[in-house]
């Protein structure tokens, strides 16, 4: 394969937003029928240097050759017409439509008059071809989300396409799925088509590509044979240093139930119920993992505990109290911390400044003198300076807006407002989301440090190595119900990926 | 994005520099425009132009009278600046304006016997609350039941309006008039006078201490606090235990309140009496003026100056270059305009689509 033509080849490719630095002269190619892997912490660049070859993006300085030829790709259409198909980490479907309607969308299948027939026989053939078993007049919403991702990708196959992008493809799918994505993508290969899989999982890289580019801060660190490498020498490429894969754990002695959920129900904003009668525990020093794919009524349990979302039937107790359907700060006042999902928009307000973040929500009950409304600027200044001092946030000041902060400072601040004040319990909703490996350890640490100090911890998270990594005990959500508790030393991901699934004693759910 | 052939970028931050070089780059782009404007219509742009400026700032008597214009005009500013930092789009100002005019029309009838201290106090008072009330329906509404509030604010400018059209053609109408206005106040309700012989009213510095005061609710209050925060991220403040509904209420009812102030300005301050026109749009323009100022109360003040230079230099441009005085409204939306328009250029690096090099 060293010696065949590349099918697509970046030269000094380069692209900023603003002040800031996306890509900086990033050359590299892919071979035709490779799978080529870009590897890369959240902000690495990944993405965009994606986007730019799918003309979403237009590059600020560099070359892309297709095919030996020096190509301008302004637009996804262009693209598409040059034999580029990408799959997005979110996908673009019609949710009332067919299967076969997403993919005939925007195609010449799709002129005055549908031509369905001869379509869907296209796109059976191409199902057959790899080992695709899809209902192609289901509508997109009946299918499951790793189904989803299979009409995306049949949508770029059926225009005919050379190269087929994914971006984190398995973030939205089951051990079981990704296996399964897997194999299909090396018959791809095996006909001909080259595969760019974006990812950030090193196992992944590992497991799927013949060949590896790694990005650090935009700039390409190396692109190497995947045989050649392991997992520790790629996670040094990626990050820049040495990581330790496991956070040192210590086994405490739990306490007391804490927070207790008994048969929690509640309902979406669509009115379908998504708590199906949840029942669950967590004592002090301990910490709980739910797993689960996304969309299982995890966000709203998290809701429903810290008080945002009104629970239909059933109760929350709370050291002792009954805080089922109190106001959110009444339950934080007995001790209930948390760290909502999306940190921009439910952990803080962005344009203010970190000083006024790190008050929010504890502004209830100080930094406010004469009957609580007037603001106690010094309070406020001493206290943000410690939460800095103290949590290590690196900020030019505490007066600076939170926003210009990277992601990993951003989720300091929560954390600081969120531990400065000891919880009995803290719940948090994907509490590294799209955090880079060192902002990763470091909220691993300091939620290890909080459990030691007697704090029940409740961790909803979709990567499943976080919470076989931090929990005592895992709990498996699915459909809004926990379908099964498993303990992570003995656990297999094997085990918890089928129950992910809904698969339950060998019975689907 | 592409838009045209031409790319949008999201600049990462835009400086209070170059956000303030907008305001002034839209300020002159629809001075130009309006140029254009008086030049179609066939008059001398430059004399038009002197004429509203002499008009507005030129000799002492024009600058105090452009600061009588301003006064209502900072008030529904204020409305507007307080209403918006909470995200919450109060387009009812005007209405706001009347209800508090009349509530404090109904307090010069009813509380005449007072002392003048207690008299003037339970006039601003009742101004307030008139306002306040006009504000909190839609407030009500929009925090309890989620109803649309810019929809309801602005219907129920025009609810207030048959209501004052009523009382002025029955109950308030001065007897054997023809026309809907009531009769005169009482001399003893009269705002007192910052210069002798002029028309410069108390009621401007009323304006101003009401300024300072919002400034402080925002900047230094709990209130206020809340307010930014639930206008830069109603979600986060609800998942850090904000009660939004009663923070979107307390915003109606003080930006209401503000504009009501401003209606009872007018009539005790100029009019003397309650009429149909006391408004003349200041609840409208006080949204421009709050856009304008970058809904910072204290720029508030001196773009209400502006405006009410505007309005109060058109006199002299109508006698000077027979441009009709309605040409200033034609400014004030052109400089709105422009001003939404270059605010893209600050949000946004624009540059021509990527096409062949």
């Amino acid at each position: 394969m060293e010696s065949s033509t590349p099918l697509l080849q970046t030269i000094k490719l380069t692209k900023h937003f603003g002040g800031v630095i996306a890509n900086k002269d990033v050359s590299f190619d892919i071979k035709p029928g490779e799978i080529h892997c870009l590897l890369g912490e959240n902000g690495a660049g990944k993405t965009t240097l994606a986007e730019c070859l799918y003309g979403y993006y237009y590059p600020d300085g560099g070359e892309i050759w297709f095919k030996q030829e020096r190509v301008n790709i302004a637009s996804p259409h262009d693209a598409i017409k040059l034999g580029i198909g990408m799959v997005h980490q979110h996908f673009i479907l019609v949710r009332p439509l067919s299967v076969i309607e997403n993919i005939i969308v925007g195609t010449d299948a799709a002129q005055l008059f549908l031509n369905l027939s001869t379509a869907s026989k296209k796109v059976e053939q191409l199902c057959r071809d790899y080992d695709i078993s899809l209902d192609l007049s289901a509508k997109i919403w009946q299918l499951s989300v790793g189904e989803q991702q299979w009409v995306e990708i049949l949508k770029a196959l059926f225009v005919g396409i050379k190269l087929l992008i994914l971006d984190e493809p398995t973030a939205v799918l089951t051990p079981q799925e990704a296996e399964k994505l897997f194999v299909i993508l090396r018959k791809m290969k095996a006909s001909g088509l080259s595969i760019l899989f974006i990812t950030h999982k090193l196992h992944e890289v590992l497991e799927v590509s013949d060949r590896v580019t790694v990005l650090r801060k935009g700039e390409k660190v190396a692109t190497v044979f995947t045989p050649d490498v392991d997992r520790a020498e790629l996670a040094k490429m990626m990050v820049g240093r040495e990581v330790f894969f496991r956070v040192n754990k210590e086994t405490l002695q739990p306490g007391d139930p804490v927070l207790e959920v008994i048969n929690l129900r509640a309902k979406n904003d669509r009115g379908q119920e998504s708590l199906c009668g949840i029942s669950m525990n967590i004592r002090a020093g301990e910490i709980v993992g739910i797993a689960g794919i996304s969309g299982n009524g995890q966000k709203d349990l998290f809701e429903s505990i810290v008080g945002v979302k009104p629970v239909h039937s059933g109760n929350i107790r709370f050291s002792g109290q009954d805080i089922t359907n109190k106001p959110v700060h009444a339950i934080a006042s007995l001790g209930m911390a948390h760290i909502p999902e999306d940190r921009l928009k439910e952990g803080l307000v962005p344009e203010f400044s970190v000083a006024e973040n790190l008050m929010l929500g504890l502004h209830k009950h100080r930094f406010f003198k004469i009957w609580g409304g007037l603001v106690d600027a010094k309070e406020v200044k001493t206290f943000a300076d410690t939460c800095i001092k103290d949590f290590d946030i690196v900020t030019p000041s505490s007066g600076h807006t939170t926003r210009n902060l990277s992601g990993g400072n951003i989720q300091k601040v929560i954390i600081a407002r969120e531990l400065s004040g000891h919880p009995k319990c803290l719940v948090a909703n994907q509490p590294t989301r799209g955090l880079d490996v060192g902002a990763i350890e470091y909220v691993h640490t300091q939620l290890l440090n909080q459990c030691k100090a007697g704090t029940a911890i409740l961790i909803i998270s979709d990567d499943l190595d976080e919470i076989m990594n931090l929990a005592d005990r895992i709990l498996v959500i699915f459909k809004g119900r926990i379908v099964g508790e498993l303990d992570p030393q003995t656990a297999s991901r094997q085990e918890i990926g089928l129950l992910m699934a809904g698969c339950v004693d060998g019975e689907q759910l | 994005m592409n838009v045209l052939g031409l790319t949008f970028e999201k600049r990462e931050q835009s400086s209070r520099l170059w956000q303030l070089l907008m305001v002034l780059l839209a300020i002159i782009f629809a001075l130009v425009l309006s140029g254009l404007l008086i030049f179609l219509s066939g008059a001398d742009v430059g004399k038009a132009f002197a004429g509203l400026y002499g008009g507005a700032f030129g000799t002492r008597k024009a600058l105090i009278e452009t600061l009588v214009k301003a006064t209502p005009l900072i008030l529904t500013g204020l409305a507007a600046v307080i209403a918006f930092r909470g995200k919450v789009m109060n387009i009812g100002a005007e209405g706001q304006f009347l209800a508090g005019a009349m509530a404090g029309y109904w307090a010069i009838l009813t509380f005449s016997w007072m002392s003048p201290f207690f008299y003037f106090s339970m006039i601003l008072f009742f101004a307030f609350i008139g306002g306040a009330i006009c504000g909190l329906i839609p407030g009500l509404l929009k925090g309890l039941l989620k109803v649309d509030e810019t929809i309801v604010t602005v219907m129920m400018n025009y609810v207030v309006e048959f209501v004052l059209s009523f009382l002025l053609s029955g109950p308030w109408q001065a007897a054997g008039k023809f026309y809907k206005f009531s009769e005169e106040i009482p001399t003893s309700a009269h705002y007192g006078l910052v210069f002798p012989n002029t028309r410069l009213h108390y009621g401007f510095i009323v304006a101003l201490v009401t300024t300072i005061i919002v400034y402080w609710i925002l900047q230094k209050t709990r209130l206020g606090y809340e307010i930014r925060s639930i206008g830069l991220n109603p979600a986060a403040s609800k998942f850090k235990g904000i009660n939004v509904p009663r923070t979107i209420i307390t915003i109606m009812l003080i930006s209401g309140g503000i504009a009501g102030l401003g209606g009872i300005g007018e009539v005790i301050g100029i009019q003397h009496r309650m009429r149909m026109d006391i408004s003349n749009g200041a609840g409208f323009t006080g949204i421009i003026i709050a856009m304008l100022a970058g809904l910072n109360p204290l720029a508030v003040v001196i773009v209400a100056i502006f405006m009410g230079g505007l309005l109060n230099g058109s006199n002299r441009m109508q006698i000077f270059s027979n441009v009709p005085t309605a040409l200033v409204y034609a400014m004030q939306a052109i400089v709105l305009l422009s001003l939404l328009a270059f605010q893209v250029l600050a949000k946004y690096r624009i540059r021509r689509a990527a096409g062949n090099e």
